[in-house]
Formats: C-alpha cells, structure tokens, sequence
C-alpha cells in the first residue's frame, strides 16, 4: 500500500483523464530510444514525482504476525455460506415471483394512476429480495417461503393442471392409488392457499379503495377472481413436487397389483413389474433421490427453476430496439425515436417485443423536456401494452414533475402513493436508478415538494465508465501525412453525403436503420478511426468481417466515453477516484478494508450527482458489423491514391488504395480487403507506421478501478467486462447479475489485488532488446527480425517454365507458396513484437498496473492484450514489480534457484542440488550478467534466455552489493505447479499413485509425472514385445519422456486418441533413426498406451473424467447447457450451442455471421461434453489461485500470476508457498464433487418429473442416477500437500 | 463360377470366354458388406447402359479404363465380356481386393487390379503415404502409361461414382490439377465418365444469366471441357453399403438422380497465352469476377487495372453495363488472353495474389 501511496496522483487525475480522452502519441521504438516522449509529463509533473523515483527506499510491510483474523477467517466464511447455501437454501434468498393481479384500470393522468400492481422484477438489474418486497408490496407478510416456492412455479403448474383435467378425472377414478395422495397434498396445501388468497384480495381492495373514480366492481372483481385462479395454480406446484414419489410408491405397488383396465397404466405396470423386481434396489435410489430433491424444491430458490426462460426474455430484438432508440435520442433525433416506438407499439405482433426498459427511454427524454403530458402519455401506452411502470418509469415521472416548478404537490403525492402500491419503495430509486446529469436532484426536488426532510439512504454500487484514450505513436513522414489529409477530406464529405441518403429514405419507422449510429460522434471522430485502421491492416489484407468488427467496436467505446462525459460522469468519477487513491496510499487503520469496501464507501458518501454505474447496453453483433461494414464501404470506395507517387515512370491514374475481393478457404467464399502494395511501400518507407491503440490497450498509469460489482471496475473509462465472452453472448453476464453481490467478494477481490501489483521495466534488459530488435533480430532469442532478413520469394517466368517438367513446376509452386506464407507469419511476429516493444518502451519510466478481468471459468488476465505479464519470455524479462523489497536472508538463494528453473536445467534435482549447481557456474552467471552481448553468452542457451539473464544481473547486482540480504529486489520470482491439472484431478480423486508422482507426496526430489508415464508404456511395450506384437518390438529404445510429454499434459486438458496421436507422431517424426514406416502404426500403439498407462497410475481421475463428460452429454441431451458454481461462488455456464447461420446483408456484399452461442439454439452436445472436464478442472486452478492471491494479500505479498505459476518477490517466497499450499489443501477438503453432483441435481433433475412419458422420462432418470453417483476417491491424505516441497516448485 | 473353374484348370480365359456377373443377390450382401458408405452398380441392366455408354467401340478403343471402386465387380465383367482392351480396377476397399484378384489371375492381361482410391490420389498433407491412397506418378508409372501431349487421343476414361460426401470439393480438385495439368491430367486429356448427384450436374451446367446457379465452378469446367449427359439413373438403382438409407442431399435444384456425364478436357483449352503456368490466374480471375454475379464486370477489371475495363470490354465487343453474370466462359478465357496481353496489367497487383491463393486454397 505505501507504494500506492507514492504512485497515485492526488492533484492531477483529471487532467490525466482528459488526456486519456485525447489521443496520445507514442513514439516508435526505432527512433525513439533517446527522444522521450514527455507530452503528458509536462501536462501533469506532479509534485509527487521526485517522491516516487525513491519510493524503493520506504518498504513498511506487514509481517505475518500482523494478520488480523477476520482477514483469515474471511474466506473461510465465504466458503461455508456457499455451502449451506448450496445445501439448503436460505428464505432470505427465496425470490418473490411475480404474483400477476389483473389490474383495475385507472383514470386520469398517466403518472398517477394505474393501480396495476408492478412486479417485483423491476428491471433485469434489479437484484430480488424476497420476504422484503412481499411484505412492502401486499402490506402483509404471509407464511412467505412455501408459497413463494409455489407461486414461483405457476408455469409448470399450468402446465399440470391443464394436464389433469383433460386425463386425471379419469384417472382418479381408476387409480384408487393416486387418488389419496393428491388429495392429502392438496389438503396439505390449503393453508399457504388461503394466507395467500388474503393478501391479494386485500391488495386488490386496497387498488380499489385508492383509486378516486376507479372503474366498477366488474374490475374489482376480476382482480379477485384472477388472484383466486393465481393460486389455485400456485398451489399446484407443490403438489407436483410430490407427485414423483408418489409415482414411484404407486407404482412399485401396481406391480403387484393386476392391471387397471387403463392401457397406460397397464403398459406401466407390466415395464415396472419388471424393473420392480430387476431393479428395486435403483428404485429405492431414485426414491431417496427425489425426496432429497423435493426438499430442496420447497425450499429452492425459485431463479433455478426459470433461469431459461428469463435468460429469453432478454432477448436480441430488445437488445435492438434499445441500442437503436438510445442511440436516437443520444443524438438529439427524439422524433425518430418517438415514431420508432410508437410504431412498434401500434403493431401488436411487435408490441410484445416491447419491454418496460423500452417505454422508459422515452420517459425519460420527455422528463428531461418537462412535459408531463408526454409522460401521461407514455404511462398510458405502458398500460396498453400490459406491461407495469417500474422504477424507472416512476423517476422519469418524478424528475420530469421535478423540473416543472409549478406541479402541484397533488400531483407528485399521487404519483408517490402508486410508487407505494406497486410496492416499490422510494428508497430503491436512489439505489437502483441510473441518474444522469442532473437528474437525481430533478427527482430529489420533486420529493422535496411534498417531502421536505426526505434523505434517501444509500449505500449502493454505482457503475464506471470507460474511456478509450486513443495513442499514436508517430514518426510520420509528409509523403503519408499529406495523403492521410487528403483522405480524411474524401471521407468526411462521404461519410456527410451517406448520412443524408440515410436519413432521406425513411423507410418503414420499424425498420431500424444505421443512420442514428453515424450521428453518434462527430464525422471526423468516424473518420478518424477509419483512418487509423488503416495502419493496423497487414499487408496480405485482412477479412472484411475482422475489420468490420474492429472499427464498429471502436465506434462503440468511444460512444461510451462520450456517453459517460454527456452525462457529466467523468466530474464525479474523478473525485471519488482522486480521494480512493489518496485512501490507498495512506497505509493508516483503513489497511484492513479492502480496495472494493473502499470505493463502496467513497461512492455512498458521494451519492449526489450521477451515478457512475454506466448503464450503456452492449450493443448487438450485427450493429457492430454492420456500422462497421458501412465504414469499409466508404473507405473502399473513397480512398484513392495518385498511381505515380512512388515511381513517377508510372502513369497518372487515381487508383483505390484498398480493395474488396474474395479468397476461398475450402469452398468457402470469404469477403476480404486489402491494401494496394503502394499503400504497403508508402507505409513501409515512411517508417512511421502510425500505431493507433485504444486505452485498454495500454497498461494503466494508475491502479485500476476496484471491481464492485460484475458491471464495475478496471479503466476509468473504457467499458470493460468482467468476465470475457464471445462476441453477443450474453448468458454469462445475466448470471453473474443473478448472484447475489456478496457471493462474488472473493472472486471481486482477488482480482483487485492482481490489479494493484505494480509494474516497472527493467531497463537495462529492455535497451539490450531493442538494440536486437533495430539490429536484424534473432529468431534462436525470440526477437523477430524483420522483413528484410524474409527468404525470397522464388519467381519464375514463362520462359523458364518452358524447360521445367510438371514435377518440377509442383515444386516450384509449393516453395514459392512457402515462402509468402513464411514471409506474412515474420510480418505478423515481427509486428506484434513492435507493438509490444514500443508500449514497454513507452512506459520505461512509470510505474503502472495492469488490470485484470476473467475468462468464463475464472481463469484471470490481464486486460491490455499485447504488452502483459502473460506474454513470451521476451516481454516477461521485462517487466519487474515497482516495489522493492530487500532479500533477506533466503532471498539470494531463492534467486538462484529461481534461475535454474529459468534454463530449463537440473529439473530432477532438488532445491539443494540446484542451489549447488547455480554457485558452481557463478562465473558463466556473472560473465552473462557483465557481457550479455559479447560474452560466453552462457545464458542464450537457456530454455527461457531473456528471463535468464535478467535473473543473471539481479544475482550479480545483488552479490556484489555490501550486504546481499538488505539489497532491494524488484524481482519476480516464480513458483510452477508441476503438472496443476492433474495435481486437481490426483487431489479430487484422492490418487496415491497419482498424487505423488505430481508432487501432491513430499519426496526428495520432484517427481516427474512425464518420466513416471514413459517409464509405464514402456513396461506395457516389453510386455507385448514378448508376446511377439511386431510395432512393440520396432519401439524398442524409442520411448522417451519427450515422446510422451505433450500427451500427458494436453489429457487433463481433454485431448483425444486423435489428436494424442497426432502429437505422438510429429515426436517420432523429429527422431531420426525412427522408422518413417512404422510412425502411424507406432504412435497408434503408443498413443493407447499412455491412455492406459495413465489410467493405471490416476485410477480416480479417469473415473472423474468419465463421470464429468458424461454427466455433461445427458444434460445437453436433455436440452440443457451445462452450469455449475466454483467454490467461491462464481457461476460457470458453458455458452457452446448448435451453430446459427445470421445474414447480414450490406451494400458491399452480403455477410453471414456463425453464431454458435445463441442460448435459444439446443446446446452443441460435442462440445458440451468434451469441454466440461477441462473446464471445470480450469474453474478449479483458477479457484485456487484466487484463494492464494486473497490469502497473499492478508499476509501483505505482491502476488501476481500466470495461472498455474505464481510471482512474488525473493523474500517472500516461502509465505508464498505455504498460502498456496493451505490453500490447496483448503479448497480440496470442500467436497467438491459431491457439491458439484447436488448443484447438478438441484439444477437439473427438479421439476421434471412430472413428464412420465416413457422415454423421457427414462432418460430423466438416467441422468439423474449418473449425476448422483460421485465418483469413490481413494486414500490419499491431503494434508500431505503441506509438507511437499515439490508441489509448486 | 464357371470362370473360375476353368481358369483354375485350363488356362486363361480369353477374351471371347463370357463371365458370369454372379447372382444380384449375392452382389448385393457383398456390396452392403462394405465398411464405408458407397454406392454401387450391382444392376446388370444398368452395367450393360454404362458400358454401352463408354463404347461404343470398346473392342477398338486404346484407351485405358480405370474403374472407381467397383466393389463386387459387376461392371467390371460386363466391360470385360463387352470386350474392353484393358481395364484397370482402383479398389480402395481391401475386403473387395482378393475376389478382384482372383479374376484377374484368371485373365490374359485385359485387368489390372490395384490397391488403390482414385479420390485420394495425390493427397494435399504431408502424412504418411499407405494404400488406398497414391501418388499419381506412382500409379502411371507402374501401369507403364506415359505423359502425353495435350493433343493426343484420349488415353484413359475413368468410370466410377463420385463420393457423395467429398463430391463437390473433388470436382474442384479434379479442375485445379486440370488447369495446372498436374496429376492425372499430366498424362494427357484424361476423360472422366462419373456419376454425379442431379443437382451438382444443373450447377455444372448452368448458364449465363441464371444469377442462382451460374458459379465459377460451372464456369470453369464448361470452360475447360466439353460436359455431355449420358445417362440419368435414379437414386434407388444403386446399391448402398450402408444399413441406413444414404439420405439424398436435399437441394432447390431438382434432385431425383444420379447423372452420368461425360467430362472430356478440350483440346483447345490451352493456347499461346494461357498455359497451365498461368492459368491459376484464369481461375482466380473468374472465381473473383462470379463471387458476385450480379457486379458490372467493367468494376471488377478496372479494380485489377485502373481505367482498363472499359477498354477491355471494346475490345470484347461487350456492352459497357454487362453483369459479370452474363459473361460466357468462352467469353472469360478470351477476356483472360486479352488481360495477359495487355501492359497495364502487368503492374496489377491482383496478378501476384492470384498465384498464391489458388495454391493455397484451392485444393480441397
């Protein structure tokens, strides 16, 4: 935290913000080494600089002693309100369905009538709480939990009552059996029935009694009715709950009985008699089964049951509509968007697509006009539309009355009372609305009218925005520039005329059009961006679907910026940031609360004003590709180029600089743009190529944002995800919204603290690279060389083809194909190591973050793609943490074995031996550290060299240091998990065997599970030599750890015999003395062999494996995807579905869009099922690096990983490993499959039952019998993991 | 039966001597018996069409016959008893080998049998090469058939039905190798007389103007060769290894049958200016020009050469307006010759990309 403290900047931030806004020029690395690039130092020199150069001094750190024992007990809690809230779910959590009244209608002016009663869903946003809202919406508690359950299932429960009374009459009467049961559940059932009949009729009394001039008993007594045939359904699903045990006692007695006259029955009872006998041990298994989930039925949180249909409702076309109205009303076209809604809303079949989030956009833009007869108006169409106003709908009503000085308090206590009616408390308008501008104290002052002391108590998330600051790096030259201006001249006049074709040819007002998203920015913001894309086009071209992808996105975070500045955001953000970071340096009292509990405070003492909750919606795919489509156009179209610029022998001709064309990648016909070689040579004489990166591109300059929420952390500005996806896929996003806040703490926090770990480059290291990098490259040191040093390309002309034969002519052809195919793959290294080289460059001399987000199963990233701690050994070497800490007395040992495990040397040798054999080549060490460049060069052979001889100074700066353990280390030194996913598996399976041979057993020496395996076929290929089995005895001598390694490693993470075979092969193929003949057949034999071997050796893991995979098929076959819940709380679902074709039809050429992701589609069964081990074995390591990142940070470490490889500093290592492995040990004491098989249970075998159809109904318990059968586990102790040294190492 | 006996006595069988087709029956069990899903002729109705369609002087004939899998052999005896000079089998189904064997042993050097699937001659991977799949050097030059000039008489017809699954991108194997003259088209106009789906001969054969179906891939091979229908066979006629019905791919076009048609490469096809060197161009050049078929062809040649199309189309003596859907696959080739001719586009860098694309992508 002291570093924080010298690092943030206090007084400067906004002026940083703004600048992040602006676009920043990075210099190029190949002119720039000298030449710094100050612009924004000189803008914001704060006084704090000269403090942090010397920051490295000043190292106060809590000592292990210090750790408060909330802080260890925390995460503990965490985990066991996870259980027992998995094991039983809590009431609290029960959430309130909505519970339908048939709304009396209501007079007079929109904003104060309506009687309708809302739902309690609110917005999708909105978190539900239950008893709560019961109780404010109905004035009456009631029994609450049973009867939420009940009502939560009115769908299904239609459903069955349908069903019964069109076939159950009949069989009531037939089957005595059946017939008590339901009516005792049903007897059962009257109580919750009645207390519920209660509150609705009150309610409806209650609407009735308010409304003045309200309609007629007819109404009244239609709400009545309707909330009589509410329950009566609710009712209902309990019932159902208990209808399968029921079933199966009925039936297990049918078999004795002689058969109903009933076919079906008849048909039942025969199939049971003989399962009944054959089967009466599964019977009682399945009974036991159902009555555990029945339990967990009554008390189960109603969301599990809907979470399909909800995830519906959100669906794309609402997505469109209401991308396409805010961006209408974001650029001031209130008529367009007017008309497009009214259209909509005119339209019945398109009315239903209509959600209350819709009508609100409108509402809003009329409250900010004041016009409260539009908002009557707007209460009115809600009404026709059968939907209920919302909050939402309420605050626009009351910012509107707000802004109308002469509203009568009549009005606004009207509008407060129906607020009250609905149930929706005044309170949660501050805490769930999204303000802008002024709009809060608008809502506030309308209060105030009637309410003078009213202070609303918050204390809630507010959201961030985002803004992509926009870098240049330049070092142009005129010939470009003057082009550039040309261009950007033909574009603005295009871009203005396209607009006006757009605008002019109103279509039908449904129809969305692009024109609203070109009015978004200003034209030469599109331009601008158009432009710059134009440098990042490699030369071989690029395909039109990328491209479009890229600027439409861009287009899209700078929209956001500009949102969050419209809406006077970026003021307020800046403060509270400004006071979180002068927080966060002061390592005072406060170091016991978290980043995250911080900036909640900061935000609930700065709740005026907007929010910063950005509630910008993702726009669609399509309006992504499409914008984007629309901007190729034009700059295919309009950028043109004099032919003779280059080469004046040429005639004058003004020649397109980009190109549509088509390539065809096996028979598929790909729309493609390329440059025109004279845009490549300009590009490449000028040596500027103009290297335009978004914000997020870069590492921060000061700590990131704390994650507070899903929707909330990391930049400033730029909109960023918390949890990555494919492009439109939405389910992980509505999960994560669904968790309840506290749930996803942990997973929040260590991410916050991957985020804070500081960086700096090492200088010295960087300038060596660089100068290899302008000197021609190195391929054997990872530094791509340049084009220059590319094979040329062969070429032949006619004449010579002449004299070649065919053969001869096929081989010409291959080699001239390789040859660009090599030359593009060097372009592209080449490139990605400038883009990487020129921000490290850039950032030589700042401190900065990197902030991190996650995959889908928790696996952690940082978020600049290009220049991270997750990169090549190149980009590694480069970076060390800003904070130093001295080595203390084990440091310097640490170091050197840190870098031995850099070569790649001395893997089977313990921790003493590699010590050793580091102080036995000290001289080569020191030699490499002195004279990287021009001498012994001892560390270019390493396995990682560039890691290697930074390690190399740091040992030589540190010896020769006074006193070795007080000298201070930036270093980061590494610990690996041997193997860590079959560490997972081996620890889940409880393996012997297994476990030790991935180090899970303290032994003298590591163990290698690579070794282990080989050493395994190898017995397998004697035995079967001797047998006489010919390919066994030509493998003789051949199996090594090397042929095997790959295989091993890639099976936990699901690799295949096809794919294992493919990876055996290509290690045979590099041997030479190998056979070529035999290789199929060899790596055949060989691939079963390491199947089976490591079947032999993790006899548990391919049991859990098996029952994990097949777990997965028969939910995807049942129609489901596949969801589960880390051990700390994170929900996984696995987005992979049947592939959709989307046709996007654009003036340039028609594009079809693969989506693969789309939840209405039936799930990819393939997928599901291969994918699930190796995901959930990921969402395990992930687990458990964040329980060691949460745990580092109470034992105050820097701590930073590579997903299975830990960092911290040299001193610090040991506290490292023994969190890391507590941690282990802690995570894998949960029961973690059992909780995994009752999730599944709960998840997907409650509320089927009912469907007793035969097949399905086989199927269902199928499923339901595999889910329940955990896989045994074996007798290995886990504590032994504390004690092993080798186990992350 | 008899063949057998008799040969196993006596001697060879001449070429007078009738074989026995064997029982349909029979035929059929045999041909179901195959591990991958193919059709067959087992019909001997519909042997004695095809072989009456690749007659119909089979007696005089140089030309060799390959034949594509021909499982049980049903047609194989039927172009033996018609009288065929020299038929080699390419069976790629080991189970079928021995029985083809035998009969070959029985004969006087009319069969060759051999190990080998005409579809996966000339693999694009790198992997191991083990039968059924073969170089097609290997294959000629065990058979003792050598190159041959372009011009020469049509030394080899291959009879066979095209894999219904790999049947597109095959055709467009087929078409690459024949305007690189590489594989079996090294060896001369090679003619094949395949069975393909209704609905993949309509596309073959669309013409110009019909916006839906008029590809470069009918294009091309219209270009390239002279396409005549044979023969049109339903589905049902052919027997199937598969338990399961082999599903008829669905299609807009009228697909109903199996059409034999006859692929004979064009004598004309190569000239001074196009050459198997660069006519990868050619074909690029078309693939480009029908992506679209419904752009203005002068668009797409003054991208590949500012200011040229119009030029270009007086030349051709076409309207200025002309859709690139409209053009005649003569009219291309010609289109072709003129565009290598001329100057200005030897500075056109679609030029350099058309070599690579093709090669890379083409294939498969």
């Amino acid at each position: 935290m002291s570093l924080l403290r010298l690092c943030t900047f206090p007084k400067c931030l906004s002026g940083r913000i703004l600048l992040e806004i602006s676009v920043r020029r990075v210099p190029y690395v190949d002119h720039c080494l000298t030449i710094r690039n100050n612009i924004e130092r000189h803008i914001s020199e704060p006084p704090w600089t000269s403090q942090r150069r010397h920051f490295s001094a000043l190292i106060p750190k809590k000592e292990d002693g210090k750790k408060r024992v909330w802080e260890q007990s925390q995460l503990l809690d965490v985990l066991k309100a996870r259980i027992q809230q998995l094991q039983s779910d809590v009431i609290v959590d029960v959430q309130h369905e909505k519970v339908q009244f048939v709304k009396a209608s209501k007079s007079g002016i929109g904003a104060s009538s309506g009687n309708s009663p809302k739902n309690v869903f609110g917005e999708r946003t909105e978190v539900p709480k239950a008893g709560q809202t019961i109780s404010k919406g109905g004035g009456q508690t009631g029994k609450g939990e049973g009867k939420d359950a009940s009502a939560s299932k009115s769908r299904w429960m239609e459903k069955l009552s349908q069903e019964k009374k069109t076939k159950t009459k009949k069989l009531k009467q037939k089957l005595g059996l059946e017939d008590k049961p339901v009516k005792s559940s049903k007897g059962k059932l009257m109580l919750p029935g009645t207390s519920h009949k209660t509150i609705s009729t009150k309610a409806g009394i209650k609407t009735a009694s308010t409304v003045k001039k309200s309609k007629t008993l007819k109404n009244q007594e239609h709400t009545m009715a309707a909330s009589k045939h509410e329950h009566t359904m609710a009712a209902a699903p309990v019932a159902a709950a208990n209808v399968p045990i029921r079933k199966a006692k009925g039936k297990g007695k049918a078999s004795k009985e002689p058969a109903p006259e009933l076919s079906e029955a008849r048909n039942r009872a025969e199939e049971m008699e003989r399962k009944a006998e054959a089967k009466a041990q599964e019977l009682a298994e399945v009974e036991e089964l159902e009555r555990k989930l029945n339990q967990w039925a009554v008390s189960a949180r109603p969301e599990l049951v809907q979470d399909n249909s909800e995830a519906r409702v959100y669906g794309d076309v609402q997505r469109s509509v209401r991308c396409y109205l805010e961006a209408c009303v974001f650029c001031g076209d209130i008529d367009r968007a007017h008309r497009f809604l009214l259209g909509h809303h005119r339209m019945v079949s398109r009315r239903n697509l209509l959600n209350i989030g819709l009508y609100n956009i409108m509402m809003r833009v009329w409250a900010k006009k004041g016009s409260l007869n539009q908002i009557g108006r707007m209460f009115i169409l809600i009404e026709e539309a059968g939907l209920k106003p919302n909050l939402g709908s309420y605050c626009a009503a009351l910012e509107c009355m707000g802004r109308n000085p002469d509203c009568s308090p009549h009005v606004i206590n009207r509008v407060l009372r129906q607020m009250e009616e609905d149930g929706l408390p005044v309170d949660e308008l501050f805490s769930h609305c999204v303000f802008r501008q002024d709009e809060r104290d608008m809502v506030l002052r309308a209060i105030h009218t009637v309410q003078p002391d009213f202070q609303s108590s918050i204390n809630t998330i507010l959201q961030t925005c985002s803004s992509p600051l926009v870098k240049d790096f330049y070092t142009e030259r005129d010939l470009l520039a003057v082009q550039r201006l040309v261009w950007h001249k033909a574009l603005v006049g295009a871009l203005r005329e396209g607009k006006i074709i757009l605008a002019s040819s109103t279509q039908k007002a449904v129809r969305l059009s692009l024109y609203p998203y070109l009015c978004l920015l200003d034209e030469k913001d599109y331009v601008d961006i158009m432009i710059q894309s134009l440098s990042n086009l490699p030369p071989s071209g690029e395909s039109l679907h990328i491209l479009a992808k890229e600027l439409g996105n861009r287009v899209h975070n700078m929209f956001c910026i500009r949102m969050k500045g419209h809406n006077q955001m970026v003021d307020k953000l800046s403060h509270i940031y400004n006071e979180y970071a002068e927080l966060l340096a002061k390592d005072s009292k406060e170091f016991d609360v978290l980043p995250r509990e911080r900036w909640w405070k900061l935000e609930a003492e700065h709740s005026s004003g907007p929010s910063l909750l950005g509630d910008e919606t993702h726009w669609p795919h399509m309006v992504v590709v499409e914008l984007g489509t629309y901007l190729v156009d034009l700059m295919v179209k309009h950028m043109k180029v004099n032919s003779d610029i280059l080469n004046s022998a040429y005639d004058r001709k003004l020649i397109p600089v980009l190109y549509h064309m088509y390539t065809f990648r096996s028979n598929k016909q790909v729309g493609f743009i390329k440059p025109h070689p004279i845009l490549t040579q300009m590009q490449q004489d000028a040596m500027d190529t103009t290297l335009t990166f978004d914000s997020y591109v870069m590492p921060m300059l000061c700590p990131p944002v704390p994650w507070t929420s899903a929707k909330f952390g990391a930049y400033l500005l730029t909109p960023t995800k918390m949890m990555r996806a494919v492009e439109g896929a939405n389910q992980h996003e509505i999960l994560l919204e669904k968790c309840q806040d506290a749930d996803l703490h942990a997973v929040l926090d260590s991410l916050n603290q991957l985020g804070n770990a500081a960086w700096r480059i090492n200088q010295p290291l960087l300038d060596i690279i660089i100068s290899i990098f302008n000197d021609k490259g190195s391929e054997k040191l990872d530094v791509p060389p340049p084009n220059s040093e590319a094979p040329k390309i062969p070429r032949y002309n006619q004449q010579d083809s002449a004299t070649f034969t065919s053969a001869e002519k096929a081989h010409l052809k291959r080699e001239v194909v390789n040859a660009k195919k090599k030359c593009s793959e060097m372009h592209s290294l080449r490139m990605d190591a400038l883009y990487k080289l020129s921000i490290a460059n850039h950032m030589r001399d700042e401190v900065f973050w990197f902030p991190h987000n996650m995959d889908f199963r928790g696996r952690t990233y940082p978020c600049p793609p290009y220049f991270n701690h997750l990169g090549s050994d190149v980009t590694r070497a480069v970076l060390v943490f800003a904070e130093g800490k001295p080595l203390g007395p084990g440091g310097l040992e640490w170091l050197k074995i840190h870098l031995v495990n850099l070569t790649g040397l001395k893997k089977r040798s313990s921790l003493a031996g590699r010590l050793e054999y580091a102080n036995s080549i000290m001289d080569d060490i020191l030699d490499s550290a002195d004279n990287p460049l021009i001498g012994k060069k001892w560390w270019q052979n390493a396995d990682e060299p560039w890691q290697t001889l930074a390690c190399c100074m740091e040992i030589a700066n540190a010896v020769r240091s006074p006193d070795p353990t007080h000298f201070i280390s930036h270093f980061p030194v590494h610990q690996d998990g041997s193997c860590n996913g079959l560490q997972h598996y081996a620890a889940l399976g409880r393996d012997v065997i297994g476990a030790t041979s991935v180090n899970l057993i303290p032994c003298e020496v590591p163990q290698d599970v690579y070794s282990g395996v080989a050493q395994q076929v190898e017995e397998f290929r004697v035995r079967d030599a001797e047998k006489g089995l010919k390919i066994a005895q030509v493998l003789e001598g051949f199996i090594s750890r090397k042929v095997v390694k790959q295989t091993v490693m890639t099976v936990v993470y699901g690799v295949t015999r096809y794919g294992g075979r493919l990876q055996i092969e290509k290690r045979l193929k590099e041997i030479d003395d190998f056979p070529k003949e035999y290789v199929w057949d060899a790596s055949h034999y060989l691939v079963h062999q390491v199947f089976s071997s490591l079947k032999e050796m993790f006899t548990g893991t391919r049991e859990i494996q098996d029952w994990l995979t097949e777990s997965a098929r028969l939910i995807s076959k049942s129609g489901s995807t596949v969801e589960w819940v880390t051990p700390l709380g994170l929900p996984i679902i696995q987005p992979y579905h049947r592939s959709r074709t989307q046709m996007l039809k654009a003036t340039i050429q028609y594009l079809s869009l693969q989506i693969t992701h789309d939840s209405k589609e039936r799930p990819d069964t393939v997928k599901q099922k291969n994918a699930f081990p190796p995901n959930f074995i990921h969402s395990l390591d992930s687990t458990h690096m964040m329980l060691t990142a949460l745990y580092c940070y109470s034992a105050g470490l820097t701590f930073v990983s590579v997903h299975d490889c830990f960092w911290t500093h040299a001193i610090t290592v040991d506290t490292m490993n023994k969190v890391c492995r507590e941690q282990f040990v802690a995570l894998h004491s949960q029961p973690i499959l059992q909780e995994l098989s009752n999730f599944l249970l709960k998840k997907y075998c409650s509320g089927l039952q009912s469907e007793v159809k035969s097949k399905k109904f086989l199927e269902y318990r199928r499923m339901l019998l595999l889910l329940a059968k955990v896989p045994q586990t074996g007798n290995f102790d886990l504590q032994r993991v504390k004690e092993s040294t080798y186990f992350f190492s | 039966e008899v063949g057998k006996m008799k040969g196993e006595c006596f001697r060879p069988l001449g070429r007078y001597d009738f074989l026995d087709l064997g029982e349909v029956e029979e035929n059929t069990q045999r041909a179901q018996l195959c591990r991958t899903i193919k059709r067959f002729i087992i019909d001997p109705a519909l042997a004695k069409l095809v072989t009456h369609h690749l007659g119909p002087d089979l007696e005089e004939s140089k030309a060799v016959i390959f034949e594509c899998n021909p499982g049980p052999g049903v047609l194989t005896r039927t172009l033996l008893n018609s009288g065929a000079q020299r038929v080699v089998t390419l069976e790629g189904e080991k189970s079928f080998l021995p029985d083809l064997q035998a009969l070959e042993c029985l004969l006087d050097g009319q069969l060759e049998v051999v190990h080998c699937d005409f579809f996966k001659l000339d693999p694009m991977g790198r992997g191991s090469m083990r039968p059924p799949a073969m170089y097609t050097d290997k294959l000629f030059t065990d058979l003792g058939i050598s190159e041959a000039n372009w011009t020469d008489e049509v030394p080899v017809k291959v009879v066979g039905i095209l894999p219904q699954r790999i049947e597109r991108s095959q055709l467009w194997k087929l078409l690459y190798v024949l305007f690189d003259r590489l594989s079996i088209y090294r060896y001369g106009r090679v003619e094949l007389n395949m069975f393909i789906s209704e609905k993949e001969y309509l596309k073959l054969m669309a013409k110009p103007g019909d916006m839906l179906n008029y590809r470069a891939f009918g294009a091309l091979w219209q270009m390239a060769c002279h396409i005549e229908l044979l023969h049109k066979e339903p589905w049902a006629s052919f027997v199937t290894s598969s338990k399961y019905k082999l599903a008829i791919p669905k299609s807009r076009l009228p697909n109903d049958n199996l059409c034999l048609v006859r692929m004979t490469p064009r004598k004309d096809l190569f000239s001074a200016s196009l050459t198997p060197s660069n006519a990868a161009t050619l074909v690029m050049m078309v693939k480009q020009c029908l992506a679209k078929r419904k752009a203005r062809l002068v668009d797409r040649l003054n991208m590949w050469s500012p200011d040229s199309g119009p030029k270009l189309l007086k030349e051709m003596g076409m309207q200025e307006d002309v859709l690139t859907g409209h053009v005649y696959p003569e009219e291309y080739k010609q289109l072709f010759e003129l565009v290598d001719k001329s100057q200005e586009f030897t500075q056109s860098w679609l030029y350099e990309e058309v070599l690579e694309n093709t090669q890379k992508e083409g294939w498969i």
